[in-house]
């Protein structure tokens, strides 16, 4: 059989899997969309026939084509539904973290150490405080946690307007943090590294500058309610991009390549609940903790949210049957 | 030995189908387009928050500036990719498309790897992506080969349909050739057209051997064969 006679035999079925595909690729349903997984497959034949008998790049880049457009909707994947994404937070985000508990201590330690060790420097040698702060945000601390009579309340509200304009400034600022931190893992882990480091210095200098010159009531009853939720989002946000450094300096049985693979895929069943911790406290912080309750209150239900947290982190997902490894 | 960007991947049908890989020029500019579309949205939402901040509330109006403009910096691209056409706009313009490196659309979770570990690649100036593209097999920034993901071309290059060299007599190659040679020569015939008489002629006469000429008369010789081969097969 020559190449003509090949064509012309087949060129119907082409044409029916064209169409149906066409269709499909604009959104319309075809009468006879059933009709797309055998066609595909005699498709997939008939390219196998063409290129064995070299009828030549014109036809076979043609059915080439045409079982890619084909595969694509074969195979395509299913988008997640209401029920896979209850399942991810009631079992698998809960049970990412505690597989990855070596790495929450590490992301721990470098974010809280620079954090203490400012915190403590507010005593010993306050000038690393200004070593680490600008002016410019020794002013802004001064303004929002200072020794004097007004709230810090109402210096936040000058700058940015409303609540919902702090609640917007927060996603904007703070789950742009938590992304970076873990695209930086890419980098083997340092990105991931550099930036625990900075935001544990940035922060714990901020703390340690009220614990120096301002008011240090004003400042534990405004973070007391999204502290759980941020401080462990950003620390989780840490342990994903950590997965995907690890994944590529130790890379176990597999080939480098699919470690790395592998290792992103796990790192983001950490980040996608870092993220919505952290968007939770954006919540709380624009909308929650600006409001002038009594600091007993806010303590009461900043303790409540870590407890909560907590047991969320520990408790959640165990099964008595597990059949996943 | 490879010539071309083409890479082959197996289904699971048994057949072998060729991704047309995309280089860092044709991404480059796809980028290029969408960066355009960002710069633009912000505008417009920039536009629509001032005016909202001056008639209504300016509160607001900084939150949802704030807000959107953090959407659009991370989803744009997450949002298109993962979207029916696996395309940014300007892939689209470009004819480009995300796949998984099997030829499967890519899932949501590929899409948000691959754009965030983007801003990784985008570092100084997307040197660090363009130096994983260009020495990665198949053109895989850090956040591709993070998400398992490449580029393709959807439409294959423009191939102009020749005329079979009608006039020239079939005649079988002087000694049996495996597979591979035979296709060379096939291909050879096929894709002569794209190139100048004499490139035609300095890829004919490193077969000399086979064809027992050289110059204008080794070109037609191979077009000979390869018609024979076609014929044959």
């Amino acid at each position: 059989m020559n190449r003509k006679q090949f064509e012309k035999e087949n060129q119907s079925r082409w044409e029916e899997l064209s169409r149906i595909l066409h269709q499909l690729d604009e959104g319309q349903s075809p009468v006879d969309a059933d009709k797309l997984p055998s066609l595909f497959r005699q498709v997939c034949n008939d390219l196998a026939l063409a290129q064995y008998r070299m009828y030549g790049i014109r036809l076979c880049d043609r059915l080439n084509q045409l079982v890619i457009a084909g595969y694509k909707h074969v195979y395509h994947t299913v988008n997640a539904s209401f029920e896979t994404f209850l399942h991810y937070f009631a079992v698998e985000f809960p049970r990412n973290v505690r597989r990855e508990w070596r790495l929450f201590i590490l992301a721990l330690l470098l974010f809280w150490a620079p954090f203490g060790a400012l915190i403590l420097s507010a005593y010993v040698n306050p000038q690393w405080l200004q070593a680490v702060l600008a002016p410019e945000s020794m002013e802004m601390v001064e303004g929002m946690y200072g020794k004097g009579e007004r709230s810090q309340i109402e210096y936040v509200r000058d700058r940015f307007g409303s609540n919902f304009a702090m609640f917007g400034f927060y996603i904007f600022n703070n789950v742009r943090i938590a992304f970076i931190t873990f695209a930086g893992g890419i980098l083997c882990g340092l990105g991931t590294m550099f930036f625990l480091l900075f935001n544990g210095t940035f922060i714990g200098a901020v703390f340690g500058y009220v614990h120096f010159a301002g008011d240090t009531e004003k400042l534990y009853t405004f973070v007391a309610g999204h502290s759980a939720f941020e401080l462990t989002g950003i620390i989780l946000a840490g342990v994903a991009g950590l997965r995907l450094g690890l994944s590529i300096i130790k890379s176990t049985r597999f080939s480098r390549k699919h470690a790395l693979a592998k290792g992103a895929r796990e790192a983001v069943g950490i980040l996608y609940g870092a993220a919505t911790l952290i968007i939770l406290a954006a919540f709380i912080e624009g909308f929650w903790s600006p409001q002038p309750f009594d600091p007993s209150l806010k303590y009461a239900v900043g303790i409540f949210f870590w407890v909560l947290l907590a047991l969320y982190l520990f408790l959640a997902g165990h099964r008595r049957h597990s059949h996943e490894t | 030995m490879k010539i071309d960007t083409l890479q082959t991947v197996e289904l699971a049908e048994g057949v072998e189908i060729r991704l047309p890989m995309a280089g860092p020029a044709a991404r480059s500019l796809a980028w290029l387009i969408d960066i355009l579309i960002i710069a633009g949205s912000i505008l417009i939402l920039i536009l629509f928050t001032t005016l909202l901040g001056v008639f209504a509330d300016s509160g607001i109006a900084t939150g949802i500036y704030m807000i959107g403009s953090f959407f659009i910096y991370w989803f744009y691209f997450v949002f298109f990719e993962n979207g029916k056409h696996g395309a940014t706009p300007g892939k689209r313009t470009l004819g480009l498309r995300v796949v998984q490196t099997s030829g499967t659309p890519i899932t949501f979770t590929q899409a948000i790897i691959r754009n965030f570990i983007r801003a990784i690649d985008s570092l100084p100036f997307y040197l660090i992506g363009l130096t994983a593209c260009t020495s990665t097999r198949r053109f895989q920034r850090l956040g591709d080969l993070a998400a398992n993901t490449v580029v393709i071309y959807t439409k294959s290059e423009h191939r102009p349909s020749l005329p079979p060299h009608e006039d020239l007599k079939a005649l079988p190659p002087p000694v049996p050739l495996t597979r591979e040679e035979q296709l060379a020569i096939v291909t050879f015939t096929e894709r002569a057209a794209l190139w100048s008489d004499e490139r035609k002629i300095e890829l004919a006469n490193h077969l000399a051997p086979l064809t027992g000429a050289t110059g204008p008369a080794a070109v037609d010789r191979l077009f000979s064969i390869g018609r024979w081969l076609q014929k044959s097969s």
